[in-house]
């Protein structure tokens, strides 16, 4: 079965007048750095509730 | 572990989810958004293509509250002045009702001084009542521990820290740091999600370091770089960025960021500066790493009430006071924004990132002289420019 998927991940709020624009901590580790945060941020995602 | 989902809408690609801790906006495709028990939108009616079509709405909405502020930056891009307009509460609340309705995640107030405002406090309170997350922006002066124990309410507070000691007079004209530091240390006593704002300038740029020096010693959240803006009381100043200035500020940032363990963050005016250094495309689409996405992913209330793509550039496009007025014009306006990328001049039409880059900041384009012309700050277009143009018909580029 295909599973959904997680296509873009902004984390923190923005207070400013511009854009959330470009996060250099998560931008330097790079594209198997943002497949790997896909799938981990899907699998949480679809977690069931903790009884 | 399972992620708290606080909120989400349906958009054309599939949806956007809020996600409490960590705080983040995730957006997910179709099936992700079945599987997490949401029934089909209308909105997939169409073929699944993500960047496609602007957002349903707005995730984040700058609220410029007012144009008052005692301060006097120099370089203030809003003018603000100490008897500056101001959007009165009722208006406030009402544009947060509807900004709720139409799916907004999250709300950046600022001015002028916000906290010069009585009713602002009354304003988050209504933000968080009808589910947006207020975000804040101010100078800190004039914040004592009463008012910092009230900015629980809020999300993230930056606080405009353009540089340290003298560096900061330097910037903005007046002598203000130690109230921001202590602005700073009284937020921190009360939350973990307060950073720093520093406006990089031609004349700051040198004085970067110490700033993240001060975010890492204050146990700070984020250092966010802001890049200076020809408009407002700014346009005169000639402090943008020399070439070599905007070559170095992400190598600049990363270094920064490795040093001090510190999270640094670059505004979305220079996502030129950053894609000139040819980072993974997949990665910048992934983490949201955007150039213009005024009248996409951000919008602006100035305190007139008009709706704009952006508060530092872009015609009004509705009265947000007026019921109705924002959905209608979400749906069929902004077409100078949304326009660029189909239309982008070389030498953004033939760069790999135009997609995420989309041409740099309007607002800078707009202060130059054309809003439909690329960044005049972009690395790459100073360099095509200079290949390409015979220098007496080059654009007024920035001065070296």
């Amino acid at each position: 079965m295909i599973r959904g998927r997680v296509l873009r991940a902004t984390f923190g709020c923005n207070p400013n007048s511009s854009s959330l624009g470009v996060d250099v901590t998560f931008l330097l580790f790079g594209a198997a750095f943002a497949s790997a945060l896909a799938l981990v941020l899907g699998a949480l995602l679809r977690r069931p509730k903790a009884p | 572990m399972k992620l708290r989902v606080l909120r989400a809408r349906p958009e054309h690609f599939g949806g956007i989810v809020e996600l409490e801790r960590p705080r983040a906006l995730l957006h997910v495709d179709r099936r992700m958004m079945r599987e997490l028990g949401h029934a089909d939108s209308p909105l997939w009616d169409a073929p699944e293509e993500v960047d496609a079509r602007p957002l349903s709405a707005p995730t984040e909405v700058h609220l410029v509250l007012s144009r008052r502020c005692a301060a006097g930056c120099t370089g203030c891009y809003v003018d603000a002045t100490p008897q500056g307009a101001a959007l009165p509460f009722s208006d406030a609340c009402r544009i947060l009702d509807e900004l709720a309705a139409m799916g907004v995640f999250h709300v950046a107030l600022g001015g002028g001084e916000a906290l010069e405002l009585d009713y602002l406090f009354a304003v988050a309170g209504h933000a968080r009542k009808v589910g947006i997350t207020p975000n804040l922006t101010t100078s800190g002066l004039g914040l004592d521990e009463k008012t910092a124990e009230r900015c629980r309410v809020f999300g993230q507070i930056n606080v405009s820290v353009d540089g340290v000691g003298e560096g900061y007079r330097r910037a903005r004209g007046f002598d203000g740091f130690r109230h921001a530091e202590r602005a700073l240390r009284l937020l921190r006593a009360v939350k973990p999600e307060v950073g720093v704002n520093c406006v990089v300038s031609r004349s700051s740029f040198d004085g970067i370091p110490e700033v993240a020096r001060l975010v890492r010693r204050m146990r700070l959240n984020e250092l966010e770089l802001l890049r200076f803006k020809p408009v407002g009381r700014g346009a005169a100043l000639g402090e943008e960025l020399t070439p070599e200035q905007a070559r170095r500020i992400y190598p600049l940032a990363r270094r920064l960021m490795w040093r001090h363990r510190i999270r640094v963050k670059l505004d979305c005016s220079f996502a030129p500066m950053v894609f000139w250094h040819r980072p993974s495309r997949r990665a910048a689409a992934f983490l949201g790493v955007q150039g213009c996405v005024g009248g996409d992913v951000l919008a602006a209330v100035a305190p007139e009430g008009h709706l704009m793509g952006c508060s530092f550039w872009g015609p009004p496009e509705a009265d947000a006071r007026l019921p109705g007025a924002m959905p209608a014009a979400w749906a069929s306006g902004f077409s100078g924004f949304r326009d660029f990328v189909r239309n982008a001049p070389e030498p953004c039409a033939s760069c790999e990132y135009l997609r995420l880059c989309r041409g740099g900041c309007r607002a800078v384009s707009a202060a130059h002289g054309s809003f439909a012309e690329p960044d005049p700050g972009c690395p790459r277009v100073q360099e095509w420019r200079a290949a390409h143009l015979p220098p007496r018909t080059r654009l007024p580029l920035v001065r070296a």
